[in-house]
């Protein structure tokens, strides 16, 4: 090729053949894709976050927890991500979950748990039980997960004297091992409030009919 | 050694540029004819074409799933979807919703009320009697004494005309279809009609006025 | 004619003119490399002792790996690319690089931009897009810089006087355009004009498959392409194919990022596209090494004594590796299994270091001489640089794939708890964290040398360079 105009447009043709067949094409997919009205009760998924849990997410984006944990659950079928043991949701995450999510974070590395689902994983706790076991893990993985590799996040607290003041109602109640010392006591700070209120926020729980109809797996025949 | 030595210590070239790309022009232009070897090569790349856009595009065409943007399982069923079935919920279902928002505070969960405070739904003859009594105590109100099941209430209830007409008419199917009560549905026309007919009224009922009409 | 002499002249020219931005360009990128390299081996450790660097919030884990990367692939890879693709576009358009008082400022632009974005990371202003962390201001800064590198790189290309075009230009000039527009592309869709939902992760598959296949493979092959026959004297073998091989591989790499999104919520028909594209590949791939390897043939003894053909070696059998492991990661059933893990962080790992970063090590054996009139001055670091590069993608390649299938299989078993893979993989985590030292080490080896070649006061001891002309290259050795 002599050409400098030949090869130029062919670099560019290239590149605007993938621009357009993967992404613009991809865009007027998704970007069409709207909220979904529940007809019986009449409410819209999926739900925004609400404005402290929204602060929590420029939280989880300036620590980079993207890069241990993903927030994407598999379907059935690909992968172990629904079975009893994990449970990392009741179904495999949808375009449409992540809809009024400013930044979708879905992730690449999975060297800690996938996080799509957390908020609903509190079982019979109450949501400020729930509240305090993200504390102590952000604080101190080691205080509730033995063993884990997460590094602890103490810049998160504040540790600070109790003498002179209440005691405050939101001090970690920490194992002794883990435990700053007498007279201490470890306080979320507000960044940490919102974090955990946005790990709190993350479920998916509405099943969208026609996702779930269109992704069931296609019954067993003899030609498959 | 030593060449190898004094190679690591600078590199020399075996060729220089211009003959490189003149060299390389000539060969781009003729295709090696001579040897017999290389006449398979083109070939066989040309066969490895073809096998790699035939499975590539069998391999699209089984697993692009119609290209349809809400599947994101490969294993999904491949036949088209038919017409989405409009989920059909009755009226009583709906108004669950609208219950949940409004009523619930006073008349409670479970329909029963307050004692003494707020009259209970469940198998009230208000509820499962005459469609225009309720329908107008949904849209202005009641207030004064009311005997429901046997007691006396005396409290007042705030109006909901605001709500749509088929708003209404969802929520009273669904007081009328719950905890037991067994009466029938209720129509938005009902509701409109009834609404026209009381449309100057500005007025909380009274159960006295409210025995007089309907049966 | 008698091109020789004159050749040897306007060569000469060329090399002085290209000098300085050359080595500013390979002195930050060094720099990069080294900083780059620390941060990456701290944040590896991190993995199997969470306790190093925790209670420091400029290096919580999750601001250092992206910052340790961002580094590398910004700091060293884009200003060794920038290095020698000047470098190599002025040799092949056989025209001195003017003006290139400007390329410094192209190189401060570009690196300041670099800093602030690293620095922008580690204070928690990540956008944790991956490869586009850096905060979104910095873009315009990049973009400047390098412009300024792009704008001659192409003026370069087209004042050329050389009436033909060699397959390494093609390689240079399509990289020189796709990397900003890849990149600007990717900044208005994630950060000017955000697009919905589940879109954001696929323009940054397709922007990340793109750097790494759109422009650190193709300088690496312009690499290959040209030293190849500059270091035997043999042209490339079927040359006639190489341009099928360049746009084979254009077209389909372009298309290959959805393979990144294998069981993600995108709709399925994007990742089948990137796998389908992933199997095209091959094609291409296998015209580069019926190039290269057919080149090479009968002549790997030549790599005996040239450490620029050594570390070219490498970097085609990586190139092949990475390929094959784009592949392999592409057929669903393996990818179920290997997804999320240290397997998976191979395949770009392959890519940008084995690939890459050995080709531009063995460009820069080749080049500083020529360029600064001096030799190396340790043959034995030369030996360890390159002993170390290869033994650790050695124990990469086949460590990691190992630990990456371990992981797989646990993560995949619901009844092996998250604590229990975590101790099961930190022997894994360790080795990792050994072998990015081991490649460290070499990387001091190189600098070292480095500072001793090309800083005028450290450089005084070090002899003169004597380089033979080269003869002409001749046709009947094309074989």
């Amino acid at each position: 090729m002599k050409n400098g105009l030949a090869l130029f447009l062919g670099v560019f043709a290239t590149l605007a053949l993938s621009w357009a067949g993967l992404l613009l094409t991809a865009h007027k997919q998704i970007g069409s894709l709207g909220q979904f009205k529940d007809p019986a009760d009449e409410t819209l998924y999926p739900q925004p976050l609400s404005g402290l849990a929204n602060q929590g997410r420029l939280v989880y984006q300036d620590l980079g927890c993207v890069s241990c944990h993903t927030q994407q659950v598999r379907q059935q079928g690909f992968g172990n991500d629904l079975a009893e043991g994990r449970k990392w949701g009741e179904r495999g995450s949808y375009a449409r979950d992540y809809i009024r999510d400013q930044t979708v974070l879905i992730g690449q590395n999975r060297l800690g748990p996938d996080l799509r689902n957390v908020g609903s994983r509190l079982g019979d706790a109450k949501p400020e039980e729930y509240a305090q076991w993200f504390y102590k893990l952000l604080y101190a993985p080691q205080s509730v997960a033995a063993g884990t590799n997460m590094p602890a996040h103490p810049f998160l607290f504040d540790v600070h004297p109790v003498a002179g003041r209440q005691p405050s109602a939101h001090a970690l109640a920490l194992p002794s091992k883990f435990a700053p010392g007498p007279g201490l006591e470890v306080v979320p700070t507000p960044r940490a409030v919102a974090l955990v209120a946005y790990l709190q926020s993350l479920k998916d729980t509405y099943d969208y009919p026609t996702e779930r109809s269109r992704n069931t797996p296609a019954p067993k025949e003899g030609g498959h | 050694m030593s060449a190898n030595d004094s190679n690591f210590r600078v590199e020399q070239s075996a060729a220089s540029d211009d003959s490189i790309q003149q060299v390389h022009a000539r060969l781009q232009k003729q295709k090696p004819e001579k040897t017999d070897g290389y006449s398979m090569l083109p070939l066989v790349l040309l066969g490895l074409m073809c096998c790699a856009v035939f499975f590539g595009s069998i391999y699209l065409a089984h697993f692009s799933l119609r290209f349809d943007p809400l599947v994101y399982s490969e294993h999904a069923n491949r036949e088209k979807p038919g017409a989405v079935k409009v989920v059909a919920l009755t009226r009583a279902q709906m108004g669950k919703k609208v219950f949940d928002t409004t009523c619930i505070a006073c008349h409670q969960a479970n329909g029963m009320g307050v004692p003494g405070q707020y009259p209970p739904l469940a198998a009230s003859e208000w509820v499962t009697g005459s469609e225009e009594r309720i329908i107008r105590i949904v849209l202005h109100g009641l207030n004064g004494p009311i005997t429901v099941e046997g007691k006396e209430y005396n409290n007042v209830m705030a109006p909901l005309g605001s709500l749509k007409d088929d708003q209404i008419a969802n929520v009273i199917s669904y007081v009328r279809a719950s905890w037991g009560n067994t009466a029938p549905e209720v129509s938005p026309e009902t509701v409109a009609k009834v609404r026209a007919e009381t449309a100057g009224r500005n007025t909380f009922w009274t159960a006295a006025e409210l025995l007089k009409i309907g049966n | 004619m008698n091109p020789s002499a004159n050749n040897r002249t306007e060569q000469l020219e060329i090399d002085a003119s290209a000098k300085w931005p050359v080595l500013v360009f390979f002195a930050y990128g060094l720099g990069w490399l080294l900083l780059g390299g620390l941060m990456q081996v701290a944040a590896a450790m991190q993995l199997h002792t969470p306790a190093f660097l925790a209670g420091c919030e400029w290096v919580t884990h999750g601001r250092l790996t992206p910052a340790a990367q961002n580094a590398l692939v910004y700091g060293w890879g884009m200003n060794a690319a920038f290095a020698f693709g000047l470098w190599l576009m002025a040799r092949l358009s056989a025209t001195t690089l003017r003006h290139g008082g400007w390329l410094f400022v192209a190189a401060k632009f570009w690196n300041t931009g670099v800093a602030l974005g690293v620095g922008g990371i580690l204070a928690g202003y990540s956008t944790s897009f991956e490869l586009l962390e850096m905060p979104r201001f910095v873009s315009l800064l990049l973009l400047a810089a390098y412009a300024l590198v792009g704008v001659w790189a192409i003026t370069t290309f087209s004042i050329r006087n050389t009436e033909n075009v060699y397959a390494s230009q093609w390689y240079i000039f399509g990289a020189a355009f796709w990397f900003p527009w890849l990149y600007a592309i990717a900044q208005v869709m994630l950060f000017q004009a955000p697009v919905r939902g589940v879109l954001q992760p696929v323009v940054n598959a397709w922007y990340a498959h793109g750097l790494y296949n759109l422009w650190f493979v193709p300088v690496a092959l312009a690499a290959a392409y040209y030293f190849l026959p500059k270091i035997l004297g043999k042209p490339v073998a079927n040359y006639y194919l190489a341009s099928l091989a360049f746009w084979w591989l254009a077209v389909t790499s372009a298309f290959a990022g959805g393979s990144r999104l294998i069981g993600a919520p995108v709709p399925v028909w994007i990742p089948t596209m990137g796998i389908v594209a992933n199997m095209l590949v091959v094609v291409g791939v296998v015209i580069v090494a019926i190039n290269l390897f057919g080149t090479l043939s009968g002549r790997f003894e030549a790599a005996k004594s040239s450490p620029t053909l050594r570390f070219i070696l490498l970097s085609i059998v990586s190139f092949i590796l990475a390929a094959a492991m784009n592949l392999a990661l592409s057929m669903r059933g393996f990818a179920a299994t290997v997804q999320f893990t240290l397997l998976d962080g191979l395949r770009d790992w392959l890519t940008f270091y084995a690939c890459f970063s050995t080709a531009m090590f063995g460009a820069a054996y080749f080049i500083l001489p020529r360029l600064t009139g001096k030799e190396w001055r340790s043959t034995a670091l030369v030996k360890l640089h390159f002993g170390a590069t290869a033994l650790g993608i050695l124990l990469m390649v086949v460590g990691l794939s190992y630990a990456g299938w371990t992981q797989g299989r646990l993560l995949n078993d619901a009844t092996v708890s998250f604590t229990a893979l975590t101790q099961a993989m930190t022997f894994w985590f360790a080795f990792r964290t050994g072998t990015l030292g081991l490649l460290l080490i070499g990387h001091v080896a190189f600098l070292i040398n480095f500072v001793w070649i090309a800083c005028p006061i450290n450089s005084q001891g070090t002899a003169t360079a004597t380089l033979r002309t080269p003869p002409a290259l001749s046709l009947e050795g094309h074989a």
